[in-house]
């Protein structure tokens, strides 16, 4: 037993130093160092040819991005399932070889640490795909819930999670056990994977797996993304070969209509599609749980424990906020949205924020944090820019609003459907 | 691409002087930077702006970007065709996409500005 005192998690981010991914000789050949933008700790291409024309081909053929700064961390041994299901708030135990799932790491509090996707190797053999922006985190989390250092149960502060997998870094190894995700998304996706792996992506379902070889290259093909797009994919392959598959997916795709897709189209195809991003839909200034983020389905009750476990029943009863999707004009001569900027009621009446927005053809869509009597399909909103320089405050416009606040609309819009399907 | 004739500022506005008029625009780095411009805030002719004075705003997607004057003046005119079509800034940025145009204090205050040699090398230095 461990005479150490526990503590309620905390992390403080290290100075963020700037890292060049797996990929960035490939990208040098394409795009200048000023089209290179800091994220996550990573030099990455914002856009290659144009965010529009991106955003168009993952929409009608096929896109290609570079996820190589994902954090990947394998979970072994038999306790893995078990730690698993304490850690996550999904069911892990529904998993098949083969299958994979979206879920959450929440702390003892129910604060969202990330939003994850599991991939059951073997019931004793997982893989955890986090966010680049928290894989230190969550290894400190996950690290630290084996030394006994977090409290996990609010209840019971001395309560250990009472499992220890093997846990390791998947990015931290070296040949052919490190493994990178590139992923290809769009309806055309299936003829280059056909084209470079020979293996028809229609018998792979949603959210399944296997391991292939593309062009003679190892790795996993998982039919997982974050487009919304219904065929997209994602690959697992060793770290020391993943330039060598990109290249081959960019040439042998080209005929396909598959092109390089940088951080500008992949966050306006999952705004577009609705998908959360950690820091705006999930945690973030409005300190948003996965029940407003619209994902309740992901967060099993019926399991006997999982750490936030309490806290989410209690959000569960109580939950005064919903994140929507908005569609308004956009294109030329009407001013970007921007988060933090207010939605307000057909009355003019501020009822939400803005969480992310982008341009999407002549529209914008945004995601928003909203009270939750307002969250209908259908109802219309107005949107309030917030004052974005001295000049506009001088001319009236507010920095800061608050909640029921009455503002003029700048520009007009609707809910739409909470997620789009393509 | 750097445009001759011109003289440059270290916030990639470039300035064009014909007789003690100034015509602004920012520079094909800065515009290649924003991606596509959808919207430009103009301000009111008549405005008196000294060097450094911000003098428009124009706005991506991706990102926002404050225009500033070179030098110091009165606005004598405004690009009001950037309303419609602000892609000429990305199109154009040397010629229709043109901002304000400046009276000017000083015209000969270009000497303490970038000339397009100074601006290549500015720029150079930036990429490291």
């Amino acid at each position: 037993m461990h005479a150490m005192q526990k503590k309620a998690f905390g992390f403080e981010s290290p100075p963020e130093t700037v890292q060049d991914t797996v990929l960035i000789h490939a990208h040098s050949r394409r795009v200048k160092s000023s089209r290179l933008a800091p994220f996550a700790g990573y030099r990455m291409p914002l856009w290659f040819s144009s965010i529009r024309a991106e955003h168009e081909a993952v929409r009608q053929a096929a896109g290609l991005f570079d996820c190589t700064h994902m954090g990947l961390l394998a979970i072994q041994g038999a306790q893995a399932e078990d730690f698993l299901n304490a850690v996550t708030t999904n069911n892990v135990s529904r998993l098949e070889a083969g299958q994979a799932q979206y879920s959450y790491l929440l702390d003892a509090a129910g604060m969202v640490l990330d939003d994850i996707i599991v991939y059951c190797r073997r019931h004793y053999d997982y893989l955890l795909v986090v966010n680049a922006a928290n894989a230190a985190k969550v290894k400190a989390w996950l690290n630290g819930l084996l030394n006994h250092q977090w409290i996990i149960d609010e209840k019971q502060p001395d309560r250990g999670i009472g499992f220890s997998p093997k846990i390791q870094d998947l990015g931290e190894l070296h040949g052919h056990q490190t493994l990178v995700d590139i992923a290809i998304q769009g309806p055309l996706a299936g003829r280059v994977i056909q084209s470079v792996t020979g293996f028809d992506p229609d018998t792979l379902k949603s959210f399944r797996f296997c391991e292939v070889e593309a062009n003679e290259i190892p790795c996993l093909i998982a039919r997982t993304g974050y487009t919304g797009a219904k065929m997209g994919f994602e690959f697992f392959v060793p770290r020391d070969q993943a330039e060598d598959l990109w290249e081959q997916l960019l040439a042998q795709g080209e005929e396909h209509g598959l092109v390089p897709c940088g951080l500008g189209a992949r966050d306006s195809l999952r705004i577009e599609a609705g998908l959360p991003l950690y820091g705006h839909e999930l945690a973030g200034p409005c300190g948003l749980t996965p029940y407003e983020a619209g994902y309740a389905w992901a967060i099993k009750l019926d399991k006997p424990f999982f750490i936030g476990k309490a806290a989410m029943e209690r959000r569960a009863q109580n939950r005064t906020e919903e994140v929507v999707r908005l569609g308004l004009p956009g294109g030329r001569g009407i001013r970007p949205i921007r988060p933090q900027d207010a939605v307000l009621s057909a009355a003019g009446h501020c009822v939400g924020t803005i969480l992310s927005s982008a341009t999407v053809g002549d529209r914008q869509i945004a995601l928003a944090c909203v009270e939750r009597t307002q969250a209908t399909e259908g109802n219309p909103v107005g949107i309030y820019y917030l004052a974005r320089n001295d000049s506009q405050v001088q001319q009236g416009r507010k920095r800061e609003v608050g909640r029921n606040d009455t503002l003029p609309a700048d520009i007009q819009g609707s809910l739409l459907a909470r997620f789009a399907r393509f | 691409m750097i445009a001759d004739g011109l003289y440059y500022t270290k916030e990639h506005e470039w300035i064009k002087v014909a007789g003690t008029v100034g015509t602004v625009g920012i520079t094909d780095h800065a515009q290649e930077l924003l991606g596509e411009v959808t919207f430009v805030e103009l301000p009111p002719v008549g405005k008196q702006v000294r060097q450094g004075d911000m003098i428009s705003a124009v706005e991506s997607s991706k990102a926002a970007s404050d225009v500033y004057a070179p030098l110091a003046g009165t606005l004598s005119a405004v690009n009001d065709t950037l309303e419609a079509s602000p892609e000429l800034i990305n199109d154009s940025c040397y010629e229709e996409g043109w901002i304000v145009k400046i009276e000017l204090t000083d015209p000969a205050g270009v000497s303490t500005l970038m000339d397009a040699k100074h601006y290549e090398t500015f720029l150079s230095e930036q990429e490291q």
